[in-house]
């Protein structure tokens, strides 16, 4: 933060700050007293800790208690273990899953929303999106639980068909339908935003040189959306493959995911150190598939 | 099939398509408001009847009455915070230039995209260690740790239909840069500051994985909810539940109302709030 200095546009070096009838009164001190607060706040409660729980990855717990140490122990123990390697494949294969899903469906929605519906439609479509993005996730899977249960209300109504009763909760549908809950709204908001800013007369342009709307959406529309496809992608992975609440009540956490073996390592006992251990290992992953999201935006459209 | 039946067909499967999805997003929250006045003690069809029982079992539950009040607080007081160190964190990002913005613009926009089980865990660890755990103080700070990321970037948006030329003028008129931004930048970023400040009430409202780590005995009524449904089956939770969406729902739609999202046009409509 030593190096601050307003941005020079040309108006700026006319008039030549500080502006006349002021006394030059040393430096500007307003991008310090702006700044430093909230960087102080995010490294106190927000860089400070993930650090920290890197920095005890290395720690060893004696009689209940962490002491400080530099040993690899956790580590070797974490990576090691059957546990976390099913974990772990388990997680990334269900986030996977989900992202492929949520893509599949958001995407014809997206586009049904941004180029198909009359403005006012769609600004409420919007607004039905967003809602639920910050509307309480456990509540809704919650809900899911009561449709899906044995007794619930899915059966009832597939019993008044003659079906059933299913075994819907429990399985891979199940956690698919509460991952989804999750990620879809995002998804389909990420993929609207992109789809309303493509440029119009692209898409007209390829209508009159006589391309069908099925290759305008292939060969136009989708690489202009390119970053958008892999932002939408990788926010389903990422909500997907941390999510706690949707494997727990929609499996009863049986495959575990990687959050319920930190949760359960937590508060199982004092083994912070290896809890630290598998989430820093999930951030390495995702940093892994943010980087290859990177690239592949990246790459030029062959 | 000729082009005009195919069309039409295609635009019927693209409605259908579009019902199902928000059938599909919808109909969580229909359910839990629905069953939340059901006389029935288990969820299930048929119907039990119309009943305010369980809205009055959550009155008289002192513990869903105290985590109420604890989310309110966390909710009022990170909403606040969030907003005043939003506006600033958009305004240094906005006006100035200088070595490592880029980290600093990233330790503000990151945290939501830290799994929020990590980002529980890691605070605790942190936190336990300093000594500042298990109160609703601690609970705010690392809300608003989160929730700024969402103030930032609304009152971004908004700051980059200000452009330059504005505060130029006003400092070429004799307002120091702090009088500049008290006159001209905040009420120019009146309508997103009001946005930030309900969008960041939504974020800690709904959030509860940090607030369970951090919170101790003290619950926000998210991490209530967590508890009754670990317990027994309970069916105050729909009536809680019914409380809590339509207090979410009512935020993010005044957040909403304040931003006005635009799909293909400018964020707001500039110069309807300039004063």
């Amino acid at each position: 933060m030593d190096t601050l200095h307003p941005v020079a546009t040309p108006m700026a070096m006319m008039a030549g700050r500080p502006a006349p009838g002021h006394r030059n009164r040393g430096p500007d001190k307003l991008p310090i007293a702006l700044g430093l607060p909230v960087m102080a706040w995010q490294i106190a409660f927000f860089a400070g800790p993930l650090l920290f729980l890197v920095v005890i990855t290395f720690w060893r717990v004696r009689s209940f208690r962490l002491e400080p140490a530099l040993s690899l122990d956790n580590w070797t123990r974490v990576l090691g273990s059957g546990t976390f390697q099913q974990a772990m494949l388990h997680t990334a294969t269900i986030a996977a899953t989900a992202t492929l899903l949520a893509l599949a469906m958001a995407l014809p929605a997206a586009y049904t929303i941004a180029l198909r519906l009359p403005s006012k439609v769609r600004d409420m479509a919007i607004a039905a999106l967003v809602v639920p993005v910050l509307s309480s996730y456990i509540l809704r899977i919650y809900a899911w639980q009561i449709v899906l249960s044995p007794e619930g209300i899915a059966n009832s109504l597939l019993g008044g068909l003659g079906i059933g009763p299913l075994p819907l909760l429990g399985g891979a549908f199940s956690l698919q339908i509460g991952l989804l809950t999750l990620t879809l709204p995002i998804a389909v908001l990420i993929l609207v935003f992109a789809l309303g800013g493509v440029d119009k007369s692209l898409i007209e342009a390829a209508g009159n040189l006589g391309c069908r709307r099925v290759r305008v959406v292939w060969n136009v529309l989708l690489p202009a959306i390119r970053p958008a496809l892999v932002l939408a992608a990788s926010s389903t992975f990422l909500l997907a493959f941390g999510d706690y609440v949707g494997p727990l009540f929609m499996t009863g956490s049986n495959p575990p995911t990687l959050s319920i073996l930190i949760v359960d390592t937590v508060k199982s006992g004092s083994q912070w150190p290896r809890a630290s251990v598998i989430g820093v290992s999930m951030l390495v992953l995702l940093g892994l598939v943010y980087g290859a999201g990177q690239r592949f935006t990246a790459r030029r459209f062959s | 099939m000729n082009a005009s039946t195919s069309a039409c067909v295609s635009r019927v499967c693209q409605r259908v398509w579009l019902a199902l999805l928000f059938g599909f997003i919808a109909a969580p929250m229909l359910i839990i408001v629905v069953f939340s006045f059901d006389a029935n003690r288990f969820p299930a069809i048929p119907w039990g009847g119309f009943s305010l029982q369980w809205h009055q079992a959550i009155l008289e539950d002192a513990m869903v009455m105290e985590a109420f009040g604890n989310t309110v607080l966390v909710a009022l007081s990170t909403a606040v915070l969030s907003t005043v160190l939003g506006f600033a964190a958009a305004y240094i990002d906005h006006r100035y230039r200088f070595r490592g913005k880029t980290a600093f613009s990233l330790l503000v926009a990151i945290p939501p995209a830290v799994p929020a089980t990590i980002l529980g865990m890691a605070m605790l660890a942190f936190l336990s260690r300093v000594g500042v755990f298990g109160t609703v103080q601690a609970i705010v700070a690392c809300h608003v740790a989160l929730a700024t990321s969402f103030s930032m970037a609304i009152i971004r948006l908004r700051l980059g239909e200000l452009g330059h030329d504005l505060e130029q003028a006003a400092w070429n008129l004799g307002a120091s840069p702090a009088t500049a931004l008290m006159q001209v930048v905040v009420p120019f970023c009146k309508r997103s500051l009001i946005a930030a400040f309900f969008l960041s009430a939504a974020v800690s409202f709904d959030e509860f994985m940090v607030a369970w780590f951090i919170g101790g005995v003290h619950e926000t009524l998210p991490v209530r909810i967590l508890n009754l449904l670990q317990g027994q089956v309970s069916p105050k939770v729909n009536a809680i539940g019914t409380v809590v969406l339509a207090i979410s729902v009512a935020l993010v739609l005044l957040a909403q109302r304040f931003v006005g999202v635009r799909v293909g046009r400018p964020a707001t409509t500039t110069g309807s709030e300039t004063p």
